[in-house]
């Protein structure tokens, strides 16, 4: 004879150890876990579903539900602190200011380039021609100003360029490591090459308007502005490589 | 009568009692035990590659389900060159929000198939981000699982303005390479 009582005491007592049991309390820790930050509101709710009154035990389970809340691992079993995980607002302005200034940097480089060509290309306009014995050929007033003023531009350019590069903040804890070095080593080749190459051509400027041909050091003066350009030029390379031209795959 | 009905509740706190022991021992947990993250980068004059080697993961499979958690810091990723390096934690806003935080989850019934579909959350530049059904590689070498696939992550789910070069920026996809070798614990 089929007695209701107990089939109701059976679900009860069934019910009753399930909530006694370790796998329900592990349940409970998951829904502890997943109140943590970037668990889904679906998990969240999930979990919630099995905490509900003990009526709801008579409705018929759902297929697929799963019988207990799936327990999450939390940033903190992997040993990271609240420290790792803190936000560093000064570092990122700092990160900030120094892209800033290295695009600037970039970009002035990139600009100062073509004055730089222009002047090794019209250096030869604005030079004496012919060797000692021979008819010297002046060069004409016009060549020179162009020259010099090209020269000018250059220079003007490229310690702004530098000042970008020098005064970009310093990261700290970092090593510098791959084309940096390469960039910044070829720096103290065309940086006093910059310096010396307006001083040496205003010299020799200086033996041309008295009617010599340049001499000493002076005579140095294109020697050492294609030094300069080349190392300036390898210096671009240098921090743009490798180069990989792909200007032809689609967008 | 009654000592049938007693009989069969005790049965029944039995058979309760055994299935809450067999779903206890279901469950499994793993450690990650070595990785590598690479993302690319891809420019019409540079194609870059960034790895990191130190990411930190576990996963708990339980009530035939798995959730997986793996972070790594922005910093720890290397192209080789440290000035682009600082670039890319600028544009990531790595200072900021320091962690890149990846939520698995699959099926528990998947663990042992050779490939294994997982939906991924993934938090990254102070924006969260989920793809769906993500294929993994699985290979089994002695003890340890090797897990193997790419996560399509694109600027524009981070909300990462992209870092130009000559005034062309950098493509959206930066695909994250995964190989990770977990074991059991």
């Amino acid at each position: 004879m089929e007695m209701p009582w107990a089939r109701l005491s059976f679900r009860t007592v069934c019910f009753a150890l399930l909530l006694a049991s370790p796998t329900f309390v592990l349940g409970q820790a998951g829904v502890s876990d997943s109140n943590a930050p970037g668990v889904t509101a679906a998990q969240t709710s999930a979990a919630g579903s099995q905490s509900s009154p003990p009526a709801k035990t008579n409705q018929q389970p759902l297929p697929n539900a799963p019988s207990a809340a799936p327990q999450e691992p939390s940033l903190g079993d992997l040993g990271i602190t609240q420290q790792q995980m803190q936000a560093n607002p000064a570092l990122q302005a700092r990160l900030d200011k120094r892209t800033e200034m290295l695009k600037i940097h970039q970009r002035l480089g990139l600009i100062t380039a073509i004055p730089m060509v222009a002047d090794l290309i019209t250096g030869p306009m604005a030079k004496v021609k012919g060797r000692n014995g021979q008819i010297i050929k002046m060069p004409t007033q016009a060549n020179i100003d162009l020259h010099a003023a090209l020269g000018s531009t250059t220079a003007g350019l490229y310690f702004s360029t530098a000042y970008f590069a020098i005064f970009a903040p310093r990261i700290p804890g970092t090593h510098k490591r791959g084309a940096i070095r390469v960039h910044e080593a070829l720096a103290f080749v065309h940086g006093p090459g910059m310096i010396l190459t307006p001083i040496l051509g205003a010299m020799a400027f200086k033996q041309e308007q008295d009617g010599e041909k340049p001499h000493g050091i002076a005579a140095a003066h294109g020697a050492v502005a294609a030094i300069t350009a080349l190392s300036y030029g390898a210096s671009i390379i240098a921090v743009s490589w490798p180069i990989h031209l792909k200007f032809w795959e689609k967008k | 009568m009654k000592r049938r009905a007693f009989l069969a509740v005790l049965l029944g706190a039995l058979t309760c009692g055994a299935l809450s022991i067999t779903a206890q021992t279901g469950s499994s947990q793993w450690a990650l035990d070595w990785s590598a993250l690479t993302y690319h980068m891809s420019h019409p004059m540079h194609q870059v590659e960034g790895t990191s080697n130190a990411a930190k993961g576990k996963g708990i499979c339980q009530a035939s389900q798995c959730n997986f958690l793996i972070a790594v810091p922005v910093k720890t990723f290397s192209s080789g060159d440290s000035n682009r390096d600082l670039h890319m934690i600028e544009a990531t806003k790595g200072a900021e929000f320091p962690m890149i935080v990846v939520r698995a989850q699959f099926a528990e019934s998947e663990l042992d198939a050779s490939t294994i579909h997982a939906n991924l959350q993934v938090q990254f530049a102070g924006q969260t981000a989920h793809y769906q059904q993500v294929p993994f590689q699985r290979t089994q070498k002695g003890s340890e699982v090797q897990i193997t696939g790419t996560i399509p992550l694109t600027c524009s789910d981070f909300k990462i303005e992209r870092p130009s070069f000559l005034g062309v920026p950098i493509k959206n996809e930066i695909p994250v390479r995964v190989q990770m070798n977990w074991h059991k614990l």
